[in-house]
């Protein structure tokens, strides 16, 4: 691919950067200095709160450090791989692995194209009703995750919720929702879809309207259909709005924590257990600082792999 | 210092008063107290007194978080061990000589039963042994539909624990190190399973203890006081309907002790006035007093054995409860082992796990982790 000639576009904009590097030998100058200060502040803060912490994590993760540990710094020993080996070691661990892998499975398509396909319904009108509707949808973005658990614990509740209570009216056995380990996978993974669309929807509804009618006039003289022109002009268009939206949403159930923490505490025995809950057990429920650095490490090379697969795999298509 | 802040200050005004010492109360939720330690530890930055429930205790003894006591007792006579409920004498709760904290409330498990279901049944005292137990559970699930006997609530870690002592045996040998490897171990998995294999018991992990006992659905369970509070206040149609007996037993009925200490930041410049401060609380007078305001029962034998305590029928089965009642050990290895446990026997009643190869791999992890 990348033996491919650059196209014209490409190659202007290319085109400063020699003569910049000529700048820099006959002496700096002012004008060079600025772009750095323009990414400094970014930098310093990437650096302080994104780089640092991970060096930390990362020795951490070779130590045995625990509350006594934080306390008298003296106690804490170097342990080589020891944590990891444990880590790699423990059914939990792979559990909680596997159930972050299901989640995702079910959780990130259903974002994209329930996000998209709301958006687009949402597009066909900007009257007031339809105006009404988006902020309608994105109220669960900005409603407190721990009130959105609750209130979503008491309605899918086994026992007194109202959804069970409703079905029971038409003559439907319970379903036990949270309790159940393959049914609340999906309970919790749709709780974390409908929060998540909101955002999303917004998202693609401001993609959406930078697309010109021209191009859907273009179509329409051609004889596309409504389904036609979505497929060949709206998703094509929307093209960098869905890869931020896929690599945004990935990102944030590959860390998936609040709605299992608040709904079911990553029962029943462990089947709603995400990575990340299982970190957080390990950190601050049993103190075992140096073991849950592993794990948290081992999830960041994770997420950084998917992530610069799905970076490359995006300039290949824009290429 | 748990949920109840302005209680604690209405209990102190005289201390602040008498010895000129001013206190700050702040309440943290118990939820949030384990994150409050981690900062307080790292940062030696802490209160001067704090009360730590008896789970956290291992946490905090282990953080080196807690001065010791044991050389300033002889002028606080408030403070000496001999005073304190022998479960948890303050010998019991620490390493060998130190005192790195003294016992402030005490806390246990009863059995609660809904006494019109069970006359309904014909049952007419509550069940005393495990036999009985398992017998009025079988019957009362006769009941129906949607009836059950029991309720095993699935985050209960001391309750199998409860089950261990009440075989006869302990989670720690004799060289004080977490075993689980013991015939009265495996006798009380035995028993804690059969409610499961008989039906006897809820299977869904969210169903709801109170819910369950107000609704009749489950109306025997084991629980703690806070439970006979939730009760009063949330169903007070309830009343009359229900009562608390001492644990049914087997070798012996043996319940948890749960309560919480007090103990000093081992940061604190103020330790003379802190001691004061444990001194005060640790009063009979105090203790009963704090009874009075927030219903937590004292921790030490004069105050528990006052008669104003015995005046409340529900108060003399927790007090009579409390006097053959034991903590969990405090030690940092307990708390991911009892999960562990608890994880173990949940796939077994669940999700039907094979008993033999679970319990063998628990018994494989219990050695691992403490190595």
């Amino acid at each position: 691919m990348t033996e491919v000639p650059p196209i014209a576009g490409t190659a202007t904009r290319r085109a400063p950067q020699p003569a910049a590097g000529a700048v820099v030998r006959g002496g700096l100058r002012r004008g060079a200095l600025v772009p750095y200060l323009f990414v400094g502040p970014a930098f310093v803060l990437l650096v302080v709160f994104g780089v640092v912490p991970i060096l930390v994590a990362a020795c951490v993760s070779v130590t045995d450090l625990d509350l006594r540990g934080l306390g008298d710094p003296a106690t804490v020993r170097f342990i080589g791989l020891d944590n990891y080996q444990r880590l790699f070691g423990d059914a939990e661990f792979w559990s909680a692995l596997g159930n972050t892998g299901i989640f995702i499975v079910l959780g990130v398509p259903a974002i994209i194209i329930g996000s998209l396909a709301v958006a687009i319904a949402l597009n066909t009108s900007s009257s007031r009703f339809f105006r009404f509707l988006t902020g309608f949808y994105f109220l669960p973005a900005v409603t407190a995750v721990v009130a959105i658990s609750l209130i979503w614990g008491y309605l899918l509740n086994g026992q007194f919720g109202l959804i069970n209570y409703l079905l029971g009216v038409v003559g439907v056995e319970p379903v036990p929702w949270l309790s159940d380990p393959i049914t609340a996978k999906f309970s919790v993974a749709l709780v974390a879809v409908w929060r998540a669309s909101g955002l999303n929807i917004v998202i693609f509804l401001a993609a959406l309207r930078s697309i010109l009618r021209e191009y859907y006039e273009a179509a329409s003289l051609d004889g596309a259909g409504e389904w036609r022109k979505i497929i060949s002009v709206t998703v094509p268009l929307l093209r960098f709005a869905i890869f931020f939206v896929t690599v945004t949403t990935l990102i944030g159930w590959m860390q998936f924590f609040d709605e299992p923490y608040v709904l079911t505490r990553g029962g029943p025995t462990g089947a709603t257990t995400s990575i990340s809950l299982y970190i957080y057990q390990q950190g601050f429920q049993f103190n075992e600082f140096g073991f849950a650095s592993a794990a948290s490490l081992v999830l960041f090379v994770i997420i950084f792999v998917v992530t610069a697969i799905q970076l490359r795999a995006g300039r290949f298509a824009h290429e | 210092m748990g949920d109840d802040g302005s209680k604690f200050e209405q209990l102190v005004e005289d201390f602040s008063r008498i010895f000129d010492i001013r206190i700050d109360v702040d309440a943290i939720p118990w939820d949030n107290v384990n994150e409050k330690l981690t900062t307080a530890v790292a940062s030696g930055n802490g209160p001067d007194v704090m009360q730590i429930g008896l789970s956290h205790l291992p946490a905090v003894v282990d953080a080196g978080a807690l001065a010791d006591l044991a050389p300033l007792t002889d002028a606080h006579p408030n403070l000496a061990p001999g005073r304190f409920l022998d479960s948890v004498a303050p010998d019991r709760l620490n390493p060998a000589g130190r005192m790195l904290s003294v016992p402030w409330i005490s806390d246990t498990r009863v059995l609660f039963y809904r006494t019109d279901i069970l006359t309904e049944q014909g049952l007419g005292e509550p069940p005393a042994t495990w036999e009985q137990l398992r017998a009025y559970a079988t019957k009362l699930a006769a009941r129906g539909k949607g009836a059950y006997g029991y309720h095993i609530p699935q985050w209960d870690v001391p309750l199998p624990v409860q089950f261990i002592w009440q075989a006869g045996g302990d989670v720690t040998d004799a060289s004080g190190k977490i075993n689980l490897d013991t015939p009265e171990f495996r006798r009380a998995v035995d028993f804690y399973l059969s409610f499961y294999a008989d039906d006897l018991v809820p299977i869904a992990s969210d169903f709801d203890q109170t819910q369950g006992f107000v609704s009749g659905a489950t109306p025997m369970l084991i629980s703690g006081p806070y439970l006979a509070t939730a009760l009063t206040e949330q169903a007070p149609e309830l009343a009359g309907k229900w009562a608390v007996a001492r644990l049914p037993g087997a070798e012996a009925s043996t319940a948890l002790y749960a309560g919480s200490t007090l103990g000093v930041f081992s940061n604190s410049t103020k330790t003379e006035a802190s001691i004061q401060l444990l001194s005060y609380l640790t009063d009979p007078e105090t203790q009963l007093r704090w009874y009075a305001l927030n219903g937590e029962l004292p921790a030490v034998t004069a105050a528990l054995n006052d008669p104003a305590l015995a005046a409340d029928p529900f108060v003399r089965v927790y007090v009579e409860q409390l006097a053959d009642a034991r903590p969990l050990p405090v030690s940092s290895a307990w708390d991911p082992i009892g999960q562990k446990m608890l994880s173990a026997l949940n796939r077994i009643a669940l999700q039907g796990a094979n008993p033999e190869a679970t319990l063998a791999e628990l018994h494989q992890e219990v050695t691992d982790l403490q190595q």
